[in-house]
């Protein structure tokens, strides 16, 4: 089977150096891969080229084995197997839980059933089904996500990255603004969920939570520092990574 | 069953349906091959220099007229304004009720649209100048002092107690606490005023009050195509550039966006702030001299034909149910068509650049192009009508929500748009979900006191026979039956305020946060 993703040489100008500069980078199914470095160091845009939304200035992106699609049609088939779970979440504040679940079902569904999506519920058993999975009450399917706790919110955004049925699951430093608890759960979650066929990438800043990860990305100023198991990691190796980054 | 948030914005859209399976029962298809030649003649326009001079003048003196009245009603509003402020009444005097006074005497002048104030003032004292920028200037005054108060009342009073507890007096208190967070607020709405102005400016010249208006008119009217895409190019030319201008002095200026979305404080660019008002002065005063303004005319009223002896038989006995109907169908039609149009016209134009430029370009046209000029060229093929009425001013107003709903969908709900079209949505659902989610509140709100604008505006379409009380207005005006006049003036004001006070009552409801998470937002603030 061919890797969900693979990252070849890959370099972003940015305004007075590169944001990122000749990154490579695999993942296999089942693998579950952290991306560390300090802030700026280029995580975001890593992770908005492996999603497709940010084309490189220079190397080649694939996605199980496909270069990025030449039609429309194509490169909406590729990127509804890629989901993205935001740091903001991104949910749609005005739209009930339901809604917001279905959206991710927007890439498959032609007008008539997204128009018909914000005036009565489609695919109720689905939707509840993605809940439940992540232990959420089904009555809170017609809640507009606005009612919602924090909480209850990051599990959403989470039941919608189900819903879309991606097979890479990206995330952008998912567990910076959550309080210790809330953030092993989310990570347990997500850990869970990168089972075969999936695969997980990761950012994070945090290096206390590396236990559940198979590999260990390091980047600084847009460059790989490394990429080995986590349990080779060298506490050298983190504070070299950190170094210096953190003062403003 | 319960429509979604971004299906608001484009059910209002629906009313294109009856409108549709009326056009062929009242066009009558004569006049095809002039809206044709109207069409070509846009790719070329007369450069015969004779025409071009004579419409540079023209623009010259519509943009003066607009500069001027502009100016006055700014003095006239922030004045007026800060005079009808509960806070400062409040501050000043311990008792804000005369703030309430004064607010409702404004209303009269703020219900009667310039182009009635332009009218009954050029019966009184005969075609000069300065009657157009004074029937600008009253309406637009009375508007500004409206929001300025809110504004004014709206504003955190903390500092304020904090200063009077100090031992600080009334008046100094107030502009060192109000003044600073005001400021910017009225010189961005100022700015959308001066764009306002320009249209209202051109709009009277259409009426006679001269200007480039009035060549615009008479060029139409004698077929004259070519010369008349001279002045409209000309005049795109001038408006485009003033909403530029604007727009960027409102970015360099770190002015609250129309919206109110994105507010921050003034920069450090009060110099700047200072010097073009010094120059703004000097200047006014240049093109009042050129323009030959005498503001000592007004005084010289000229003798009125002599009025009969009012009949108030016949006045009762106009048919003011069908007046008063049609007047308000008249809006409901113009606006639903407006506020639909906007948002469906950008999903099917958004995703492909050159379509969105045509989009643009077309709305560009709407807003500078005066809605009696729109309702004679729909003369061409249309019979005059209600539904003519309602379709030239719709595109005038689709002209200006359209913009808005441009500059709105850039400042708002990008992220959620974006997890969409990473998620593989398509780029037109993204927008409808991403965007119009965020939007549907403030954009309806936006919506709700567009159509008190629109009600106030349907005078203007009165010209093409467009029923209503506009029309009958302008006959009574012409016919100058005293009586009548002052019925329907009554009459058209009282619905004005009724129609402003459900506006505001729909867009405090609209914009209230459903969650309880922050205030409800204000529902008039720089909106207006």
């Amino acid at each position: 089977m061919a890797p969900l993703l693979v990252l070849d040489n890959i370099c972003v100008r940015g305004r007075s150096q590169p944001r990122l500069d000749r990154v490579s980078l695999q993942l296999e199914p089942g693998e579950r891969v952290a991306l560390l470095g300090p802030s700026g160091a280029g995580k975001s845009t890593l992770l908005a080229v492996a999603n497709g939304l940010l084309a490189p200035d220079q190397g080649s992106v694939r996605w199980s084995g496909q270069p990025r699609g030449r039609t429309v049609r194509a490169r909406r088939r590729q990127q509804v197997r890629i989901g993205t779970l935001w740091q903001d979440l991104r949910l749609i504040e005005e739209l009930t839980v339901q809604q917001n679940l279905n959206a991710a079902r927007l890439a498959v569904w032609g007008w008539p059933r997204a128009l018909l999506n914000l005036l009565l519920p489609l695919e109720t058993a689905a939707c509840a089904a993605v809940l439940q999975r992540l232990d959420l009450d089904p009555a809170l399917l017609n809640q507009p996500v606005s009612a919602l706790s924090g909480g209850q919110r990051q599990r959403v955004a989470l039941a919608r990255l189900l819903r879309q049925e991606p097979l890479l699951l990206l995330a952008d430093e998912p567990l910076a603004s959550l309080d210790p608890r809330l953030a092993a759960d989310l990570l347990a979650l997500l850990l869970e969920l990168a089972s075969p066929p999936r695969a997980l990438l990761l950012s994070l800043h945090r290096p206390d939570l590396l236990a559940g990860f198979d590999r260990v990305v390091g980047l600084r100023a847009g460059q790989l520092v490394f990429d080995q198991a986590g349990s080779s990691l060298e506490t050298s190796q983190l504070k070299a990574l950190y170094a210096g980054a953190e003062r403003p | 069953m319960r429509p979604a948030a971004p299906l608001w914005v484009v059910l209002p859209a629906l009313v294109l349906l009856p409108v549709l399976a009326l056009l062929p029962g009242i066009s009558h298809g004569g006049g095809w091959e002039l809206v044709g030649e109207f069409a070509a003649a846009a790719l070329q326009p007369s450069l015969d220099p004779l025409v071009v001079g004579s419409v540079l003048g023209g623009l010259g003196v519509t943009a003066g007229i607009a500069l001027l009245g502009w100016a006055a009603s700014l003095a006239l509003g922030l004045v007026l304004g800060i005079a009808s402020s509960r806070v400062v009444w409040h501050t000043c005097c311990g008792n804000a009720a005369p703030a309430s006074w004064i607010r409702r005497l404004l209303a009269l002048p703020r219900s009667i649209h310039e182009l009635l104030w332009g009218l009954l003032l050029l019966q009184l004292v005969g075609l000069q100048p300065v009657v157009a920028v004074v029937a600008i200037a009253i309406p637009f005054g009375a508007l500004v002092a409206r929001v300025v108060s809110d504004l004014l009342d709206a504003l955190p009073t903390a500092n304020l107690e904090a200063l009077r507890c100090g031992g600080v007096a009334g008046p100094a208190a107030l502009v060192t606490a109000l003044g600073p967070p005001l400021l910017p607020q009225v010189i961005s709405y100022s700015g959308y005023r001066l764009e306002c102005a320009l249209r209202s400016a051109t709009m009277l010249g259409v009426f006679g009050l001269g200007g480039l208006g009035t060549e615009l008119r008479l060029t139409l009217q004698s077929l004259a195509f070519r010369e008349l895409w001279t002045g409209l190019w000309l005049l795109l030319a001038v408006m485009l550039l003033l909403e530029a201008l604007v727009g960027w002095l409102r970015r360099r200026w770190a002015m609250p966006a129309r919206l109110g979305l994105d507010r921050r404080g003034v920069g450090r660019q009060g110099r700047e702030i200072l010097v073009a008002s010094l120059v703004l002065l000097p200047s006014l005063g240049l093109v009042a001299w050129q323009l030959g303004i005498e503001p000592a005319g007004l005084l010289r009223w000229q003798g009125l034909p002599p009025l009969g002896p009012a009949d108030w038989g016949a006045v009762l006995a106009l048919p003011w149910a069908s007046l008063v109907g049609s007047t308000l169908l008249l809006t409901l039609l113009a606006a639903a068509l407006a506020v639909g149009l906007a948002p469906l016209m950008l999903l099917v134009a958004q995703p492909c650049r050159p379509l969105l430029a045509l989009v643009q370009g077309l709305w560009a046209l709407g807003r500078l192009w005066p809605p009696p000029l729109t309702a004679l060229l729909l003369l061409f093929v249309l019979q005059p009508g209600l539904v003519t009425g309602a379709l030239a001013l719709g595109f005038h107003n689709l002209g200006i929500l359209g913009r808005l709903l441009l500059e709105a969908a850039e400042t708002s709900g990008a992220p959620q748009q974006q997890a969409l079209l990473a998620a593989g949505a398509g780029p037109r659902l993204a927008l409808l979900y991403g965007r119009f989610s965020s939007l549907a509140r403030p954009y309806l709100a936006y919506g709700a006191y567009r159509s008190d604008v629109i009600l106030r505006e349907s005078v203007v379409v009165g010209l093409v026979g467009a029923t209503g009380l506009g029309s009958q207005l302008l006959e009574s005006l012409s016919s100058f039956a005293g009586d009548e006049l002052l019925a329907l003036v009554l009459v058209y004001a009282a619905l004005t305020l009724l129609g402003e006070d459900l506006s505001d009552r729909a867009r405090l409801w609209l914009l209230e946060t459903p969650h309880g998470d922050g205030p409800p937002q204000e529902a008039g603030g720089p909106w207006r």
